[in-house]
């Protein structure tokens, strides 16, 4: 298992090294900051100068070096647009996205999976029709729509919640919940599914016969075997989330990771994004070894790395 | 379960650690008041960017040396009158009873050092270009400051506007960074904290020497989502939002909390064509787009009458607006004759355009130049790649552009100059006579020379439409119902001259 | 356990469907319909303008023209727009899932299926490209390519591969290790024969699953691009377009968001029920 998990781990770390160099060259074709960075009105020596003092008139391959070096050190650069290390921008916006991300895989997660569960298992009844209706209509909407209804219903009409901005526990309500309404359609959905696939199986006709109640069956055998889809759904909806949040951190001014990359990715501010691409690239990497772990855990017959 | 428990206990502690920012926020005061812009400030330092939402925030923490009154006039600040020795050679005379936010003394040395410090090239000020013309600055008296400019520089006042006074030794002592992270100024608002991405904070400076602030505490949010800013002015939880249209607008209109205020700003929009690419090669086209576009109706329609079209790039208030420029008249049946005849029927044309734009305005005048018959194709991209395609080599940028031109300098050399002079990066097209007529008019104190070289130039454009000027552009605010306010026209935030009403 | 290795798919005519999915069918076929017969079906112009007539409610009429839905924000009529933004929600998911599907699940059954080597490279591909934030990818994309309908499938498809690429790796990792798959590996069967005719009807159940499911994802995230600018070109209208101008006007003019919104409702639900429906129907016992 130790050798399994090395060569896992040499090989995420080849993987984030291809993602930091993709992502700087990728950036770099797309323009640089200088001309946002200018007025309106300076002129081509402003320009140029602007352009040098901030190292852009070097080779590509020495920017590449330079930055890479700087990583060794863990120097993360600067932000060209705010003029701070690119760690603290970083730091000042994890714990907001943290809260966001916990609020929304609670609504997802705490709604998502007992709701697919109970739907499987009272597969037919009206309950789980309606239930059903309930998910599929919360997947079928754009989360910016269902943010700004939510604004208006909540906030402005009612005003119970804030309506945007991130002052208190109560502004983390709505964002939590449109973040987490499709994630939460996805886990019912493959809960459901999952557990439909295990209720036809030997072991609960089994189970029946031998008098043990419906309850006790799912609770003991059949989450367990149920778990391997959903465990995969799991580690593909946490960077879902991380990407959708972008349009609820946007329209509820919520101040997470999500926002401050678009705002970077719009200004150009190339350290910035690497910062963040840097981070997520770890993040996701470690969440998907995690995830194959589980999954060679929860079935041994699956033997990942290995021969036929 | 034990081994559960340990890491478990971390974790827990992990997210209650992650979730403190949201506890120790303090509960909102209710006298504060609160300001929402578009973006967070990129940084407070004055001299270290050029945004209005940095300008927004920390024009109230900072006084300059002269600005503008509510009428757009200038009037001194920190420079209480200056004196012309030489063409080359301006002296002001500073105020002596200005105090910094830490009670140090505003003297001449902060104000020559605050200049030095702007168009010194090492500092890397994006502002630069806009004050190199000035030499040097040096404090020739305890409240007397002598500039020196390389030639005679008629717009020097207006730049000064934008110059804000930084004290010496706090700058000298703390360096850029520290600086940046808490800004010391002398201006009506004391910097109180900045928590990224959230909110920064000021707090009323009882010792200013001029008018004082109404409100005892303000805080800048960044909501960029301008729906989300109407709700928050229809909700009451926001004093002031910046960014809003017409039609965003109309929302308050029913509000019990929230009102509209506007202003009519030095905003021209317009709409740029590239003489090197065909069909636009051939003067008749050129015409024949000026002739398409229907600016009454798009200012009645679009923009709720508020805007004004205009007949050249400056508006009144502009030094260099000449009364009497004539344009081609609105005539959409001679634009289609004229577009066939240059058998430009059917042609392709790219239209570039970025976010920030009023993009119904856009639409509209795609519809209107198809209507002509340009076969017109909208290309809305990023800010970032819309000015680099902008100020690109003629070839390569777009066949039609639009824009908003503001040099924040009300003088009309920041506007024509960079558009239509052949050393500019935004320029499509080079004319010897254009040129010089330019650098005639930057080049001279002689207010009527310069207003007749402006004549010339505004009527080239008008005739020959290598743009064409749609609108002088207004700003919409959203405002609490009893807020009493006269917003400017050069877009300046002065926190000091709002009141509640009674 | 063992399926026979002939096609699983039973054709849905063969069945009753139950009475809950016949409706959404309905809408499906007419929204479909719609679409292909947009010019015939729709009332005016859609990009026709009239700027002294517009954010006008539903039934106004002028110059003898009548707008059933009301008028957008540039006086151009909001029912001609629905008619003709089905096409592009509906020609964009289907264009990005056909091309992420098969690109994806193709990745995917090679990997599971060879091991070794190329099953670390490509599952380290799809690790990095998972990595990568979409947003990233997508504005990125816009700025080299330029902004175009096209370009947005390009996006979509380059974003949601990787999802086909794990689930057919993980289903084909099962498959593949069954006895008579090992057996025809044994006797020497050609690798498109093996994967056509063993794994893919096996797994081809679980796939188009998540293909429903993305289907309805990428009508929304088509809006979601919409909404940051992104997505396809004005005039062009598109349902998330009209959905994120729509936004600005909940006050005023609630018709321009309210009816893509709704149609775009009732897309994506009839997508997913019948999707579930399909699910039932390819996979009725376990494996």
């Amino acid at each position: 298992m130790s050798a399994f998990f090395l060569k896992r781990a040499l090989q995420a770390f080849v993987a984030v090294l291809g993602v930091i160099t993709l992502i700087f060259f990728l950036q770099r074709l797309a323009g640089d900051p200088v001309l946002l960075l200018v007025p309106q009105n300076a002129t081509q020596a402003d320009i140029e100068a602007m352009r040098t003092s901030l190292g852009f008139d070097r080779p590509l391959a020495v920017q590449y070096f330079d930055y890479l070096s700087g990583l060794i050190m863990f120097d993360f650069g600067r932000s060209y647009v705010q003029n701070v290390p690119v760690w603290t921008l970083i730091l000042s916006r994890l714990p907001y996205t943290l809260m966001l991300a916990g609020g929304a895989l609670l609504v997802a997660f705490g709604v998502g999976i007992p709701l697919g569960v109970a739907m499987a298992v009272r597969r037919g009844r009206p309950e789980a029709k309606a239930m059903m209706g309930f998910v599929l209509a919360g997947q079928s909407m754009p989360t910016f729509w269902s943010a700004i209804l939510m604004i208006i219903v909540f906030a402005v009409w009612l005003g119970w919640l804030p309506p945007s901005g991130a002052r208190s526990w109560s502004s983390l309500i709505m964002p939590s919940i449109a973040l987490g309404l499709l994630s939460m359609a996805t886990f019912a959905r493959v809960a459901r599914t999952a557990v439909l696939d295990e209720l036809e199986k030997d072991y609960v006709r089994t189970g029946h016969a031998k008098g043990l109640p419906m309850h006790r069956i799912v609770a003991r055998h059949l989450l367990r075997n149920a778990a391997i889809p959903v465990v995969t759904v799991a580690a593909l909806e946490i960077a879902n989330l991380l990407a959708g949040a972008v349009i609820v951190e946007t329209v509820f001014a919520w101040p997470g990771l999500g926002q401050l990359t678009v705002q970077a990715i719009n200004a150009r501010d190339f350290m910035l994004v690497q910062g963040v691409v840097l981070l997520g690239a770890v993040t996701a990497i470690v969440l998907n070894l995690v995830a194959d772990l589980l999954y060679s855990i929860i079935d041994p017959r699956i033997r990942l790395e290995g021969n036929a | 379960m034990k081994t559960v428990s340990r890491p478990f206990r971390s974790f827990l502690a992990g997210i209650v650690l992650a979730c403190s920012p949201l506890v120790l926020q303090p509960a909102q005061a209710k006298d504060q008041f609160v300001v929402d812009l578009t973006n967070e400030p990129s940084s407070l330092d004055p001299q270290k960017q050029w945004n209005p939402d940095s300008y927004y925030v920390y024009r109230n923490i900072f006084d300059n040396l002269l600005t503008r009154d509510d009428a757009g006039k200038i009037v001194p600040q920190i420079a209480t009158e200056w004196s012309y020795r030489s063409d080359t050679e301006v002296t002001f005379k500073i105020r002596d009873d200005v105090k910094f936010h830490d009670g140090t003394p505003l003297t001449a040395k902060d104000v020559a050092f605050s200049i030095n410090r702007i168009i010194n090239p090492a500092f890397a000020s994006p502002q630069l270009g806009q004050f190199n013309k000035i030499v040097s600055a040096e404090a020739t008296g305890d409240h007397e400051v002598t500039i020196k400019t390389d030639g005679a520089y008629p717009v020097l006042l207006a730049q000064l506007v934008k110059l804000s006074i930084v004290p010496q030794q706090v700058v000298e002592a703390k360096g850029d960074d520290a600086f940046n992270a808490a800004p010391i100024g002398s201006g009506p608002y004391k910097f109180v904290s900045w928590q990224k991405g959230v909110a920064v904070a000021l707090e009323r400076n009882d010792d200013y020497w001029g008018e004082k602030g109404v409100f005892p505490t303000v805080e800048f949010r960044a909501v960029p989502d301008a729906a989300t800013r109407v709700a928050n002015l229809q909700a009451g939880t926001t004093d002031l939002a910046v960014g809003l249209d017409t039609d965003l607008a109309a929302q308050l209109e029913s509000s019990a909390n929230a009102k509209t205020l506007s202003v009519l700003t030095e905003r021209i929009g317009y709409v740029k064509l590239n003489p090197n690419l065909p069909p636009f090669d051939d003067k008749r086209v050129r015409q024949a787009v000026a002739e398409a576009i229907d600016k009454q109706t798009i200012v009645d329609g679009l923009l709720g009458g508020v805007d004004k079209p205009a007949t050249q790039m400056a508006m009144p208030a502009h030094f260099g607006y000449v009364e009497g420029i004539k344009n081609y008249d609105y005539n959409p049946e001679d634009a289609k004759k004229l577009i066939t005849e240059a058998g430009a029927a059917g042609k392709q044309v790219g239209f570039a355009t970025a976010p920030a734009f009023d993009q119904r305005i856009v639409q509209a005048v795609a519809q209107m130049l198809t209507n002509a018959g340009l076969k017109v194709d909208i290309e809305m991209t990023d800010m970032a790649t819309y000015l680099k395609r902008a100020q690109s080599a003629p070839a390569s940028q777009a066949a039609i552009s639009f824009g908003r031109w503001s040099c924040a300098c009300q003088d009309v050399d920041g506007v024509l100059f960079p558009l239509l002079h052949s050393s500019s990066s935004w320029a499509s097209g080079s004319s010897p006579e254009i040129d010089k007529l330019l650098d005639e008019a930057r080049n001279t104190l002689d207010e009527k020379v310069r207003l007749e070289a402006y004549r010339k130039v505004s009527t080239h454009v008008a005739e020959d439409v290598p743009l064409v000027p749609l609108y002088q552009a207004a700003i919409i605010y959203g405002a609490a119902k009893n807020l009493e306010w006269q917003p400017t026209a050069n877009e300046s935030l002065f926190l000091n001259r709002m009141k509640w009403q009674d | 356990m063992v399926s026979s290795s002939a096609a699983v798919v039973r054709p849905l005519k063969a069945r009753r469907l139950p009475w809950t999915v016949v409706p959404f069918l309905a809408i499906l076929a007419g929204l479909v319909l719609m679409a292909i017969f947009a010019p015939l079906v729709s009332p005016v112009d859609p990009n026709a303008q009239n700027l002294l007539a517009r954010l006008k409610a539903p039934g106004f009429s002028s110059r003898g023209i009548v707008y059933y839905l009301g008028t957008d924000e540039l006086g151009r009529d909001v029912l001609s727009r629905i008619i003709y933004g089905a096409r592009v929600s509906l020609l964009v998911a289907f264009a990005s899932v056909a091309l992420s599907g098969v690109f994806g699940s193709t990745l995917g059954m090679v990997a599971a299926f060879y091991r070794g080597w190329v099953e670390t490279v490509l599952m380290r591909l799809v690790d990095i490209v998972l990595s990568v934030p979409a947003i990233l990818l997508a504005i990125i994309t816009v700025a080299v390519l330029g902004p175009s309908l096209t370009n947005v499938v390009i996006v979509l498809a380059l974003t949601r591969w990787p999802r086909y690429a794990r689930v057919a790796y993980g289903q084909t990792l099962s498959v593949a290790n069954m006895p008579y798959v090992r057996l025809s590996r044994f006797m020497g069967a050609g690798w498109f024969r093996l994967l056509s005719r063993h794994i893919l009807p096996n797994i081809a159940g679980g796939l188009i699953v998540v293909a429903t499911l993305e289907f309805g994802l990428m009508v929304l995230f088509e809006a979601g691009l919409s909404f940051l600018g992104l997505g396809v070109q004005p005039p062009t209208s598109s349902w998330g377009a009209m959905l994120s101008t729509g936004r600005n006007y909940v006050g005023t003019a609630w018709w321009i968001a309210t009816f893509p919104g709704v149609a775009l409702f009732l897309l994506v639900l009839a997508i997913n029920l019948i999707g579930d429906h399909m699910r039932d129907r390819l996979d009725p016992r376990s494996r």
